[in-house]
């Protein structure tokens, strides 16, 4: 359902490949890296050694991010039994579509 | 993890020969929240409309048992609901800011921390579907309803379907749920809705077009509270006037409510009545018959009976038989089999009433004909069949 009050508006961060936790114990708290945006506008994410060039889209089918309760695990292919609260609509995408720029370090700076 | 500092921040900067000149002051620090792996979140790609749905405060449900495919339900209309799989991975990041954002809200500070809330490879796409009704027409003939006296209400195990019950077991809107309702001409009795036994509606018909033919009423203007008052202590006043609804187009007149009496559905259901009795008639015995069985002053005309009998043209005599679409099959694929399995051949003119309900939003029948069956002439006639081969 949607509820009474305005709908949070979050953004959907497109990558490439799998996100692949760099120490064991899964993500949850785990860094993912920087965004920063270039004067006109361009998404830039530097991710460990790598540094990503994407664009700013605005979708044409906005999403709703679906929270079931209770929460139980991921809907199976039979279906989406079950209660689910619409918890915030994605109007834009941030896409990282190039092939990540690795960073080069010869020295690691100390702060 | 400890949340990075704007030193860090601009270490990597320097390491990675980004010029800070060419960015935006604000950064933005992406780290997964604790509940980010957690799978408990989706996707929904939205169609045009829902989403305006949504902000605007209404809802959607997701309807189906557990041997139905999912459907998606807005106010009215439905969906079929399937994942779509994607090669890359979509994380959802609630507060990350655009750079319109970031530029209108200089008081957003040089550093930003904000928090994957969670990540999928898939997403669930929405496609609009026929709503599912032919399960309505189903749950309510479980327990037709046969009368106040019937003794087998009162003992009655079947389920009674209430507007809540409905809703929760037919894959489609609220709206498409409820014109459905109106459409099998299904009434409330007692909060449950309930459809009337052929041959009790066809008694309570009967008994108005009865008295319609003594009092000699114009058909176009037969006043409720006399009829009321005539049959009522035949049958329940609801009833009675249930069928005159069922029958009738309601009006006012000086403040009087009459009705105007339905010719073609009425020709259309005596001829059900005498189609019933047998598997198939002689086409003009039962015209004879059933022009003398109709109201005085009611014209029957074959039309009347498109998507309820069929005629067979190449019998000799010419024959009629009862086919009512709504006993079809309500899959596309499953409907034509059972099409081409009662005849080989149609005509376009013949098929159309009992596919007409099969076309999608902005479907012509003339596309499922040219999806599903084959062309070719017959006697200088267009006729389909099946694409498959006969078994």
């Amino acid at each position: 359902s949607g509820g009474a009050g305005a709908l949070a508006q979050w953004v959907l961060v497109e990558l490439q490949g799998e996100v692949v936790p760099r120490q064991s114990g899964g993500l949850a708290g785990s860094l993912l890296g920087d965004l920063h945006y270039t004067s006109e506008g361009v998404p830039v994410l530097v991710v460990g050694h790598h540094i990503l060039y994407g664009k700013v889209v605005q979708l044409e089918k906005p999403f709703a991010v679906l929270a079931k309760r209770g929460g139980a695990p991921q809907p199976s292919p039979a279906g989406p039994h079950g209660h689910y609260t619409v918890t915030a609509l994605i109007k834009t995408k941030l896409l990282f579509k190039t092939r990540p720029k690795p960073i080069i370090t010869h020295v690691p700076k100390k702060v | 993890a400890a949340m990075r500092s704007r030193a860090e921040v601009d270490a990597t900067l320097q390491t990675a020969k980004l010029n800070p000149a060419e960015l935006l002051p604000a950064v933005q620090c992406l780290s997964f929240g604790p509940q980010a792996g957690g799978g408990e979140c989706c996707l929904l790609q939205l169609e045009p409309g829902l989403c305006a749905e949504l902000e605007a405060g209404h809802s959607l449900v997701i309807r189906g048992e557990k041997d139905e495919h999912a459907v998606l339900c807005s106010k009215d209309k439905t969906y079929d609901m399937k994942i779509a799989d994607t090669s890359n991975m979509l994380l959802f990041v609630p507060g990350c800011k655009t750079p319109e954002e970031l530029n209108a809200d200089p008081a957003s500070g040089n550093i930003i921390h904000s928090q994957v809330a969670g990540f999928s490879n898939n997403y669930w796409e929405l496609r609009r579907c026929r709503p599912k009704l032919k399960k309505l027409r189903k749950l309510l003939m479980e327990d037709p309803y046969d009368g106040p006296d019937s003794q087998k209400d009162q003992t009655s195990t079947f389920s009674k379907y209430s507007t809540e019950d409905l809703l929760s077991l037919i894959q489609a809107s609220e709206e498409e749920i409820l014109h459905q309702l109106q459409v099998v001409d299904a009434c409330k009795i007692e909060g449950y809705w309930r459809i009337l036994d052929f041959d009790y509606e066809m008694k309570l018909l009967n008994h108005v077009t009865q008295l319609i033919d003594s009092e000699s009423w114009p058909l176009s203007k037969v006043p409720l509270c006399a009829c009321l008052e005539e049959l009522g202590s035949l049958e329940p006043r609801e009833m009675i006037e249930h069928i005159l609804v069922t029958y009738g187009r309601k009006y006012v007149d000086a403040g009087e409510v009459f009705f105007e009496m339905r010719e073609d559905k009425i020709c259309r259901a005596i001829a059900q009545m005498l189609l019933q009795n047998a598997v198939k008639f002689n086409l003009a015995e039962f015209e004879e018959v059933w022009q003398q069985s109709v109201p005085e002053g009611m014209t029957t005309r074959l039309d009347q009976l498109q998507g309820l009998a069929l005629v067979d043209k190449s019998s000799r005599p010419e024959t009629i038989f009862l086919l009512k679409v709504e006993d079809l099959p309500e899959d596309n694929q499953e409907r034509f089999n059972s099409l081409f399995g009662i005849r080989e051949k149609w005509t376009e003119a013949d098929i159309t009433p009992y596919i007409q309900d099969l076309c999608a939003e902005k479907q012509t029948v003339g596309a499922l004909l040219t999806k599903y069956a084959r062309s070719s002439m017959l006697n200088g006639v267009k006729v389909y069949n099946s694409r498959r081969p006969i078994s």
